[in-house]
């Protein structure tokens, strides 16, 4: 064995032993299991308001809008990017960096998640009800004639955050016009009544 | 693990045929035209082949695992061949009785045809006599898709982390050269 060899044996060594102490090579490897835990402590998601929030604040997120580009054109939550799933596979971002997804629904955010998360991204959220989420929880947050304390007390946070963004809060509406979704309790599902902005997000689940 | 990229584009397919005369110059370079220099190693007494395909692949190893580390190369990206259980051990079966026979497998067949040797060319030929036969006799690709497996990785298949198995292959790798190195001096 010539000295070459044996120093290329050694650079091989201590990679290999190097490579022993990292464990993995994308520093964390999808684990199912993590994913688990992460969705059943519902990490996976962020709320509108929250969203809201980190926006009016100037927090370094990037927000994705899986919809088409007429949906897009149409209504968006400020600051977001358009982009398709195809898109999002190829996506070179650092990938720490904070990324909020959303579609109409939640079902094609829940599907964008998997996928960068699958691609090494920590900090990914989506939004569960998606547009429809933001238009009802930010852009027109309603307080029923009956509301209960915490539901004026969430109205009272809302309101502000609906005027800076151009919304119109309303209160003093029926309850039936009050749309419900999982932020609800107990959760309805009867989103029967809602404005016209509200109406023209169609909730195709996807 | 092979064909790092999956997407299209003329610049990867650039970079095939480069790719390939690289690989036939530094297998010609090694000496691997050669099929009397192979066959020696079914009898332990040259074990070039073993060095240079285990060189080969914890080189190839452990580049992908450092690259993918320092985020320059995206594991998921690269395309993991899918196992056909039964075909895959009969394939395997005939590519040794072929290798043994010929004193070439299909890389080295080529480099040998490139050199000039006739057997090389021998060999390239029943090569593509069998893949041309694979094509149109009725049932064979049926018969290749049985017992299919899936992707599979060594860390999944054993429970450990990239890593560890990386350490492991390469301990395997750096132990056969030594070893390997003696029986030369010994033959």
């Amino acid at each position: 064995m010539s000295g070459l060899h044996r120093v290329l044996a050694l650079a091989a060594g201590a990679a290999a032993l190097g490579a022993l102490a990292a464990g993995e090579p994308t520093g964390r490897a999808l684990d199912v299991t993590v994913l688990a835990r992460e969705i059943a402590a519902e990490r996976d998601h962020v709320s509108a308001p929250e969203l809201g929030a980190w926006i009016v604040a100037g927090e370094p997120v990037r927000v994705f809008d899986l919809r088409d580009a007429t949906a897009h054109e149409t209504l968006r939550v400020p600051t977001s990017e358009r982009i398709d799933l195809a898109a999002l596979a190829k996506l070179d971002l650092p990938r720490d960096t904070r990324i909020v997804l959303y579609s109409e629904g939640g079902a094609h955010a829940a599907q964008a998640w998997v996928l960068l998360r699958a691609r090494g991204y920590t900090d990914v959220r989506f939004l569960r009800e998606g547009l429809y989420e933001w238009v009802a929880r930010v852009l027109e947050p309603r307080l029923a004639v009956d509301a209960t304390p915490a539901e004026s007390a969430a109205y009272l946070q809302a309101a502000p955050l609906a005027r800076h963004f151009g919304g119109q809060p309303r209160r003093g509406v029926a309850r039936a016009e009050v749309p419900t979704g999982y932020w609800t309790e107990p959760a309805r599902r009867t989103t029967t009544a809602r404005t016209d902005v509200v109406g023209s997000v169609r909730r195709r689940g996807c | 693990m092979s064909a790092p990229y999956l997407d299209g584009g003329g610049m990867y397919l650039a970079s095939a045929p480069l790719l390939g005369f690289a690989f036939g110059w530094l297998l010609e370079r090694a000496g691997m035209g050669h099929p009397k220099k192979l066959a020696r190693q079914f009898y332990l007494r040259d074990l070039t082949v073993f060095k240079v395909l285990f060189s080969a692949l914890i080189t190839a190893m452990l580049g992908a695992f450092w690259l993918a580390r320092a985020g320059v190369l995206e594991l998921g990206r690269v395309y993991v061949p899918e196992t056909y259980l039964l075909p895959q051990l009969a394939g395997g079966a005939v590519f040794g009785v072929g290798f043994v026979l010929a004193g070439l497998c299909p890389g080295t067949a080529c480099v040998a045809t490139a050199s000039g040797r006739s057997d090389g060319v021998a060999a390239v030929l029943g090569m593509l006599a069998g893949v041309l036969a694979f094509a149109l006799v009725p049932g064979l690709h049926e018969l290749s898709l049985v017992t299919p497996r899936g992707p599979l990785t060594l860390p999944q298949q054993l429970g450990m982390s990239t890593g560890a198995v990386v350490f492991l292959v390469s301990a395997v790798a750096l132990a056969g050269f030594a070893a390997a190195a003696r029986l030369e001096r010994r033959a």
